[in-house]
Parts: C-alpha cells; structure tokens; sequence
C-alpha cells in the first residue's frame, strides 16, 4: 500500500490522530478525575488528623481558605495554609490552632531548602517546638522567643517562625475566631 | 528468535540510552534521589516506550512522511499524559515525588528517538523487543544513579518503604550535596568515565 | 515590579533551568562546545521561550480551562512547542542562512528541549500571571543561555588540557557542570 504524501491526506491523519487523542484522554480523564479529588481529600483529612488526632470531620470555608476542624460536630479548632519565602524558595506551611489561638502545631507541606540544613525544618525535632507556642512566644531565642533555630539553618528557621507569627497575628486582626 | 534477543539486549549494553546515546537525561538526573523514585519513573517510560512503539510500529504504514514527526509526539504525549493521570489517581505520593519529570517524558529523547529510528521501520515484534531493551537499559541506569545518590546522600537505602540496608557513620552525617543537582552530574560523571574505563562503550 | 525582578533571578541564577532543574541537559552537552554556537543556540532558545510562554499561557487560561481541558496540557502545549519551532526554522532559514548553517541540527532539536516544555508547565503550576510568565521564561532563556557560553568556553579550554582518556568528552563534562552547579549555589540567598 502506498504510502499517500500529497493532497490533504496528511493533514486529515494527523487531524485523527489528534482527535483520536482527545477522545482517550477524556474517557481516560473522567475515569481518574474523581479518584484524584479523592486522594487529594483523604490527604488534607490526613494532614489535619496529624495536627488533631481526634478529628472527626472539616470544612473548608471558601472564603477565608481556613479549615474548621470538627470533633462529634463541634469545633475544636481551625487550620490554615501560609506560605512562608525561605532560602530556595516558597515554603507552604499547614498551621493548626487551638480554640485560645495557641499552636497546635504546624506541618510543611512543601519546601525548597537545602538538604541536611534547610530542609531539616521538616523534621519533628524541629516542628515540635511549635505545639502550644502562644503568638508571643512565636520568635527564634536569639529575638526573644522560645524557637531554636536549626543549626546552620537560621534563614530557613526565621523564615517560618517569623511567617507564622505574621500569619496568626493577621488572622486574630481579621476578627478571625474561624471561618 | 535471535533477532528479538538482539534488539532486546541492544538497548541494555551497546546502546544503553543513558549511558551511551547520553538520552534522555532529564528525568535521570532529576528524579534519581531515590531508588523509589528510579522504579516509579523507569515504570512509567516502560509503558510508554512499549506503547508508543507498538502503535506506531502498527500504523508505519499509514503515516504520512510530512506528519512524522507530529503524530509522534501526539501519539508519545497522549500516552504521557494518561500515565500522568493514573499516577496522580493512584499512586500520589509517587506523583508528587516525580512531579513534572512525568509529563516531560514526552520530550525524552529516548522515546521519540526510538520511535523514529526502529518502530516506524520494524516490525512491531522487534518493535516491542527494542522497547523492552531500551527500558531495561534506562532503569539499570536511573537504578544506579539512584542508588549511589541516596546512599551517599542519605546514609540508607529505603525502598517500597523497607529500610534495606544503611552505611552506619555515614547515616548520621550524609554527604547531602549528592542530594542535590550537582551530586548527580558528579555521580553520573563518574559512573561513564568507569563505564569507558572498564571497556565498555568507546571513546568519544 | 520587584517581583518580577526576583522571578526573573529566580530563574535564572537560582533555579538555574539546566543546574538545578535538570532541563535543557540534551542540547547543553551537544551543542556547548563551540562558544559561538552556544551563544545561537542559547537565543534561539530563549525566544523560542518567550514566545512558548505567550502563545500557552493564554490557551491554558481561557481556552482549556474554561471547557475543563486541562488534562490535555501535554498534547497542547508540546504540539504548540514543535509548530513553534518549525516556523521559526523557516523563518531563519530565509533571513539569515549563516545562522541556519551555524545552529544546524540543533534547531529542530529545540522542540525536545525539556527546558522549553518545563518553563511552560511551570508558568502554569506556580501560577504566574500573563506578565510574570513571560518574565519567568525570560529568566530561564537567560540562565539556559549564560550556563551554555560558560560550559561552552570551559570546554573549549578542556579539549586543550591533559585529561586522562576515560574522562574524556561526557564524563569531565557532566563533572564541570557539578562544579558549575555548585557554584550557582551561591546565588541561593540572593531573592529575599
């Protein structure tokens, strides 16, 4: 059979293959689509339980972004996300809060910090300075709080501290008690 | 049969993507910061090396010689892109590790090359042995990358989520740099110039 | 506009496309080691960037997201990329047939150059507007270009010096670059 190189026949194959293309995709699409939304869903309740281990439930407010979490129907506290500018880039910080505005605790959830100094602000040695820290205390011990800063790390470590404060104090201005 | 063996074992030695066509090198030194990250990735370009080879090994003669080259990459970029997707669905922790390499297999140069030099031209037998071959020659690479990336880097190999085995002093205080970009230039430098040395491929 | 200043830093120097982010490594060890065709290649490159970014970015944005395309990112945009780059073909290779001559191969080569598809995906997933995409790809075109004139006069100098025979060609290249790479580290406090 030969092959056929004049005319209009390029164009319509190539023309196929593409649509051809988009059809696959979209069947492919709607079969994934809703597993996707799931995991992305089962990973935020997974992230909030690690802050709150008795969450029952969340919701996500649409206007503030915040995140009510729920024990048997009743608030016990609110997370949010923050995003602090560290060393080698943005730093997306998950901050929990008790009802008082004390921290219950914060997780990075993504960050570009140098491996073995940055990038140990992942590390629970160091996220668990936070719990229970109030908004004054929020700064590294070198400023008068209660941080340690890791060693070898102070720009990744004020960068966080000092986002964190930053954001907590906005939320309490904002009247925020929530979403 | 002979003929399937070779196009099979031509990919793995003497013609080892990375190693000695030096294809495909985006994804290897990106994502070779693990050994996880070396099987999920050499996974994905096996699906859509076989893929795009067979598909376009069966419609070789139908292919118009002016849209080569396009249908190819429609052909390669679909496949990425439904590869993209079960990942994200079902595999997300390894989604986000390999983040956007996954989506740039399509400009892998091992992909498209292999379609433009064997498929359109072979059987779709042979096509299948050669993607096969390619693959395997790709995962020993990005294995090895990986390997000594995360063993010198970390101080362990985990992988599948078993700690495997871990090197005790250096555990403590990894040489993280091989973490990092550089460490696999250094890494892969060296693992060609030991390739050269032990006979293997040739001079340039 | 000193954001845009930092994107463009940003992408440049710190988030260096071929030593940090891995993507431009096929070109950049083929075409590096002549410094004039380095410096072409790099250009080419960079506008090829530029315009990748205008052209994708609108169509992502009012055309696949809209009508819930988004999934079909990849087949778009590569296949925006490789039209891209063939009018672009032509069109050196009526005005300026030395610089046709001179990029030669590498021309086409441009279309699977993962830097090019990875700027486009990456104006997208950080969620640069219109300006800030274009700035970022300008960026990238700029650190693709400088790492490229570097490499390209290390090597020059390197086919000069006394290297042991396995080193020669790939290996000393890949290990320069780490070096290179490491040097590029120090940019890393630079966008505060």
């Amino acid at each position: 059979m030969a092959k056929p190189g004049r005319g209009a026949y390029p164009i319509l194959f190539l023309t196929v293959v593409v649509l051809v293309s988009v059809v696959a995709l979209t069947l492919i699409d709607g079969i994934t689509s809703e597993r996707i939304l799931e995991a992305q869903a089962d990973e935020v309740k997974q992230m909030l339980g690690s802050l709150f281990p008795s969450l029952d439930s969340y919701e996500l407010s649409n206007d503030t972004g915040r995140y009510a979490v729920l024990e048997d129907g009743s608030r016990i506290g609110i997370a949010f996300m923050t995003q602090a500018i560290g060393y080698g880039g943005p730093i997306d910080i998950l901050v929990g809060l008790g009802p008082d505005h004390t921290l219950r605790g914060i997780r990075i959830i993504s960050q570009q910090e140098t491996p073995g100094l940055g990038a140990r602000i992942v590390e629970t040695g160091f996220l668990d300075q936070y719990v229970g820290l109030a908004v004054d205390d929020l700064a590294l011990r070198k400023d008068g709080g209660s941080v340690d800063a890791i060693t070898g790390a102070t720009i990744s470590s004020t960068a966080v501290t000092d986002r964190l404060r930053e954001a907590i104090l906005e939320m309490i201005e904002e009247g925020g008690d929530g979403p | 049969m002979n003929q399937w063996m070779k196009a099979l074992t031509n990919g793995i030695v003497r013609a080892n993507p990375t190693f000695i066509l030096l294809l495909g090198l985006c994804p290897t030194l990106a994502v070779s910061t693990s050994v996880d990250n070396a099987f999920g990735m050499t996974a994905s370009v096996l699906f859509v090396l076989l893929a795009a080879n067979v598909i376009v090994s069966l419609l070789r003669k139908w292919i118009p010689d002016r849209v080569r080259i396009p249908t190819f990459i429609v052909i390669i970029a679909t496949l990425v892109t439904i590869v993209d997707l079960a990942l994200k669905a079902f595999v997300p922790p390894l989604s986000k590790s390999l983040g956007m390499y996954v989506p740039l297999i399509v400009v892998n140069c091992i992909i498209l090359g292999r379609a433009e030099a064997f498929a359109s031209k072979n059987s779709t037998w042979h096509s299948v042995a050669d993607a096969i071959g390619m693959s395997i020659g790709f995962g020993v690479a990005i294995l090895l990358v990986s390997f000594f990336r995360q063993l010198l880097g970390s101080g362990s190999i985990e992988a599948f989520n078993v700690r495997l085995f871990s090197i005790p002093g250096l555990a403590d205080n990894p040489a993280a740099i091989f973490l990092l970009p550089m460490g696999a230039f250094f890494v892969i430098g060296i693992l060609l110039a030991l390739f050269r040395w032990l006979g293997v491929s040739e001079c340039e | 506009m000193s954001e845009l200043v930092a994107i463009f830093f940003g992408m440049a120097l710190v988030n260096n496309m071929v030593l940090s982010k891995f993507l431009g490594l096929c070109p950049f060890f083929g075409v590096s080691k002549k410094l004039s065709s380095a410096f072409s290649m790099g250009i080419a490159v960079l506008l090829v960037m530029l315009v990748a970014s205008a052209v994708t970015w609108p169509l992502f944005h009012y055309l696949l997201v809209p009508y819930g395309f988004e999934f079909m990112r990849t087949v778009i945009f590569i296949l925006v990329i490789a039209s891209l780059v063939q009018i672009i073909e032509m069109t050196i290779k009526r005005t300026n047939m030395t610089l046709y001559n001179a990029l030669g191969i590498y021309l086409p080569l441009i279309t699977t150059n993962c830097a090019v598809l990875g700027i486009t995906f990456i104006n997208i997933d950080a969620q640069y507007s219109f300006i800030q995409a274009l700035t970022a790809a300008l960026g990238a075109g700029a650190g693709f270009t400088l790492v490229l004139l570097i490499m390209s006069g290390i090597r020059e100098r390197l086919d000069l010096a006394d290297i042991p025979r396995v080193f020669r060609g790939a290996p000393i290249a890949f290990l320069v670059a780490g070096l290179l790479g490491m040097a590029f580290l120090a940019f890393g406090g630079m966008v505060r």
